[in-house]
């Protein structure tokens, strides 16, 4: 299936597995593998969330989710579903997507994949500012407004002390480490200034969590997921220019600063959101990315598998921490912690393949 | 002071290491006696300094004998402690970023503590033991696993898996607390590291260890010197560089662990302290362990000062303020203009 354009073009077939679209002179290769792994990622992706609706203290089978989701069934499955469970779901996919298709945009700004958000200190320093102002004002005044903040001079100090993220792609993660460890202490003084009801009530949100999140953020945390991630594909063919020096880049016509820049913005405007709403889950950022591209493998820059797999991480995640331990409650970021933290060590120990991203 | 001019102007390496050790020692006093007299509660200056020479009231002299003096003490212990940990740790790794906090020796400590806490023990008779296995078990995994892909000298990889099990570590310590709301209480004061409240008897209690980790210490120090030449050059004076490294991982873990058993996980003085010890008396381990004991003890205590004064009339966490005044510097290191090797 190919659309030309054939007036003001000539005809150019399209690269083997490619479709070629191309329409009032602009045109887009479409590759047909990432089309299918993209397919399959969010077939598996509505598999899972139809089972982690139906997991719980109230059992459910699949097909009673199905029906009270189309508003069928009885009411107190329809309540269950639509109005305990199906927030959260929607918390954890919003949020995971963010924080992977974050992860993934600084991984190719820093050509290094370990420079995830979470290791570079984006998150704790957006959970830094959005505690200061939990705690400050005592009811959450735009805790999103604030982390939004803290990530963005997390960022900026990270580029600045490391120098740019440019060869010295080390230097930035240890400023970074740096940076992150300030804001822990920072965030960890903040709750000790507190009444202990209150840091006793900040704390899962503290570690990372998505247990009774304010409901009316969850369809904003949506839209900027929805807006990153839709900027992030439209720029994706830009963005994986990245890879090249700034040599090549500047001969293909763009201008590398102006890249980074956009790419880091999404990222920090995605980032600062999903702590907001579910605290500093970063090591999402790290095994999302790195499982879209294992199961991706697509060329170019996995952004919208990312998203997919980063979601699928954060469900399966939460699923875990609410049904192993039953009847206590694992909150979300230690699960991932429990599982990002060897993944990290495997990806350091392991023997670098070819390139470092 | 030409005197003084004259003998910062000399190379760290070339400065006499008494002149050193006099001057830091002499600040450390002074430390030591502000940490007496300087409180956050309602006993002032003047009262406390009449308590000290003997004619204060009688809830100054209980104050100053029963709560500063102990925590004066502890402080000093466990800055010695840490520091040399830490100087220890950054001549084995040849690495100036190797800090037992940040390579996951302190959550492993934690992480041991909270098991303990769950079944049974209670802080005050907290087994010092069971900190320092769980400090072992951290130590040899970090460095195995830098160890394993031959990046024993890559810096950043070393902290980057150090964060990765820290995080590892903490996360299962949480997991655990979940279970115990007894063992949370216990534990949510102590992990955030500080001195205060801390009896001598706990500091008796580690003191053997203490002994013994000095001992091993004085053991290493001329094989470790000669390691910092190549591991070739230490084999053919006679030493064996397997053996020292586990001497020195053990003795490592024996302080480190004691330390974060009396008070808790203090991240960055084992990275401040011999950063500063070398920028004093150059890059010799043996120079540098010399002077991470005065200056080790002087940065725990003037933080702890410290953490009395700034969020009067509380107390903000030791841990929190090492941090902050931790993390300045490992960007400094890592800032510099060339990431140095310990070679």
């Amino acid at each position: 299936m190919s659309v030309f354009d054939s007036t003001s073009r000539s005809y150019v077939p399209a690269p083997t597995g490619h479709w070629l679209v191309a329409i009032a002179g602009y045109s887009v290769l479409i590759d047909k593998r990432a089309i299918q792994r993209n397919a399959l990622l969010s077939v598996a992706l509505l598999a899972i969330s139809v089972l982690s609706l139906g997991m719980g203290t109230l059992s459910l089978a699949p097909y009673d989710v199905l029906l009270a989701l189309l508003g069928k069934g009885d009411s107190m499955t329809q309540f269950v579903i639509n109005e305990l469970r199906l927030n959260r779901l929607l918390a954890g996919i919003f949020t995971g997507a963010a924080f992977s298709v974050a992860g993934c945009l600084m991984q190719t700004v820093a050509r290094n994949r370990l420079a995830t958000p979470g290791i570079i200190g984006i998150d704790n320093a957006a959970m830094a500012f959005a505690v200061a102002s939990v705690v400050g004002v005592g009811v959450s005044f735009a805790p999103s407004a604030m982390a939004l903040t803290g990530a963005a001079t997390a960022t900026a100090l990270a580029f600045m002390i490391g120098g740019g993220s440019g060869t010295r792609g080390y230097r930035f993660i240890v400023a970074g480490l740096a940076i992150g460890s300030v804001s822990a202490a920072v965030s960890q003084l903040l709750l000790t200034q507190v009444h202990i009801d209150v840091a006793n009530e900040a704390y899962p949100w503290t570690v990372g969590s998505l247990s009774g999140r304010p409901e009316e953020q969850i369809p904003v945390m949506g839209l900027i997921t929805l807006i990153g991630v839709l900027s992030g594909l439209v720029l994706c063919y830009r963005f994986q220019l990245m890879a090249f020096s700034d040599s090549v880049i500047t001969a293909l016509g763009h201008t590398p600063n102006r890249l980074r820049f956009a790419a880091v913005v999404i990222a920090i405007v995605l980032t600062g959101f999903a702590v907001a709403l579910a605290g500093p889950v970063g090591l999402v950022a790290l095994v999302g990315p790195e499982m879209a591209r294992a199961f991706a493998r697509h060329k170019g820059l996995p952004l919208l598998s990312s998203a997919i797999c980063g979601a699928i991480v954060m469900v399966l995640a939460d699923l875990a921490g609410r049904t192993l331990f039953s009847p206590i409650e694992i909150p979300v970021g230690v699960i991932t912690a429990i599982v990002g933290g060897p993944f990290l060590l495997w990806i350091l120990i392991r023997k670098p393949k070819r390139s470092t991203l | 002071m030409p005197f003084l001019v004259q003998f910062f102007q000399r190379a760290p390496s070339q400065r006499p290491l008494s002149v050193c050790f006099t001057l830091i020692c002499l600040i450390l006093l002074t430390c030591i006696l502000l940490s007496l007299l300087i409180g956050a509660g309602s006993v002032n200056i003047s009262q406390s300094w009449q308590a000290l020479i003997g004619q204060g009231t009688e809830e100054a002299t209980f104050i100053i004998r029963e709560l500063r003096f102990p925590r004066t003490l502890v402080a000093l212990v466990v800055g010695m402690a840490l520091g040399i940990a830490g100087a220890l740790m950054q001549a084995v790794a040849r690495n100036p970023l190797a800090e037992p906090g940040l390579l996951g020796v302190s959550a492993g400590a934690s992480f041991a503590v909270a098991i303990a806490l769950l079944l049974g023990a209670s802080a005050a008779t907290l087994a010092a033991g069971v900190a320092q296995i769980g400090a072992l078990i951290g130590c040899f995994f970090v460095m195995a696993a830098a160890r394993l892909q031959g990046q024993f000298k890559d810096p950043v990889r070393l902290i980057l898996a150090g964060a990765a099990l820290s995080s590892l570590l903490t996360a299962l310590t949480s997991i655990l607390l979940m279970y115990d709301q007894r063992a949370a209480d216990e534990i949510r004061f102590w992990v955030t590291g500080s001195v205060a409240g801390r009896a001598l008897d706990h500091l008796m209690a580690v003191m053997p260890y203490f002994v013994i980790a000095a001992l091993l210490t004085l053991y290493v120090a001329r094989p470790l010197a000669s390691m910092a030449l190549g591991e070739k050059v230490a084999l053919g004076l006679g030493h064996n560089p397997r053996t020292i490294r586990y001497l020195v991982m053990l003795s490592v873990a024996l302080l480190a662990g004691s330390a974060t058993a009396i008070a808790g996980p203090i991240m960055f003085v084992g990275l401040v302290v011999p950063f500063a010890a070398r920028a004093l008396v150059g890059p010799d381990i043996r120079r540098t362990m010399i002077m991470c004991l005065p200056i080790g003890p002087l940065m725990i205590i003037s933080a702890d000062i410290l953490t009395r004064i700034i969020a009067q009339p509380t107390e903000m966490p030791l841990g929190v303020l090492t941090a902050i005044i931790g993390a300045p510097v490992l960007m400094m290191i890592v800032r510099a203009k060339r990431l140095p090797t310990l070679a």
